[in-house]
């Protein structure tokens, strides 16, 4: 009997294409966060692409880490149908997983930005009046 | 705005307590906190100085006029580690509920104060004062002893 070649077909592509797509959602991240940083940062860009670059190694480990765990499974494919079942769900849940962590590097970015926002706004009530001021 | 004019009420043990907390926080816009019935006070602000102040007064170094819960949200948007909180206070939905807060604390300042015993500096002044006369040996038997 021949041995059974779809379990690790489907790991390698499982893994391929998981850290493509890791890579293609982090480099989006990395190109159009770094706007949002350097605002942040009152146009301080080495800083913001320091900060850029942590975030990203942030997203590279959690991702990576999760589709390795994932990686293995308890039902093997045992034909091309079930292995293109099994790598639809593992990859949907990667998927889901990359989509999370992105909107958690969105609030980031943004509660960065808003920080940087209110430490120059003006107070948030208006004066009830004004005195002329001695010098 | 370069700097913020606080003017409290020295002979009130909250208020007093508040501008020691106040003065302990790190700053973006430095405060200075004068008793609103002092000579500086007076000569500075003869419009606002009052020797029983109702509210909280804050005056900004242009001579914009805050009072009562805006004074109190100016004063935290000074603070570095309560801005953020300035912004909540003052939405819409809060800024009610401040109003009402600040005032109930306001009408019953004298009487928290006591409750909490919070000392006011006008009281700690007169204690000091009669302390240093006693050690002079020119005070009466009860004088100078605090509570």
């Amino acid at each position: 009997m021949e041995p059974n070649i779809y379990p690790v077909w489907t790991y390698l592509v499982y893994v391929s294409l998981s850290v493509t797509l890791t890579m293609w959602v982090a480099r989006t991240l990395h190109k159009n966060g770094r706007i949002f940083l350097v605002d942040a940062f009152h146009g301080n860009e080495a800083l913001a692409d320091s900060v850029n670059h942590l975030l990203v190694v942030g997203f590279y480990l959690i991702n990576i880490g999760y589709v390795t765990l994932a990686l293995k499974t308890a039902q093997k494919p045992f034909d091309i149908e079930t292995a293109i079942e099994l790598l639809s769900t593992k990859i949907g849940l990667v998927l889901l997983v990359l989509g999370g962590m992105h909107f958690m590097n969105m609030i980031v970015f943004s509660r960065l930005r808003r920080r940087a926002m209110r430490e120059v706004a003006p107070p948030p009530v208006p004066p009830q009046a004004r005195i002329p001021v001695r010098a | 705005m370069r700097s913020l004019t606080v003017l409290y009420d020295a002979r009130c043990g909250l208020c007093s307590t508040a501008r020691r907390w106040l003065e302990g926080q790190s700053q973006i816009v430095p405060l200075e906190l004068l008793a609103a019935d002092s000579e500086e006070a007076r000569r500075r602000y003869p419009t606002l100085a009052e020797a029983e102040p109702e509210e909280l007064v804050a005056v900004s170094d242009e001579g914009d006029v805050y009072r009562g819960p805006q004074a109190w949200i100016v004063c935290l948007w000074a603070l570095e580690d309560y801005r953020e909180w300035s912004f909540r206070f003052a939405r819409p939905a809060l800024l009610p509920r401040v109003r009402d807060l600040v005032e109930w604390l306001s009408t019953r300042r004298h009487r928290l104060s006591r409750a909490l015993r919070m000392r006011s500096d006008a009281e700690i002044a007169a204690a000091l004062t009669s302390a240093a006369r006693c050690e002079s040996g020119r005070c009466g038997p009860r004088e100078g002893r605090t509570r």
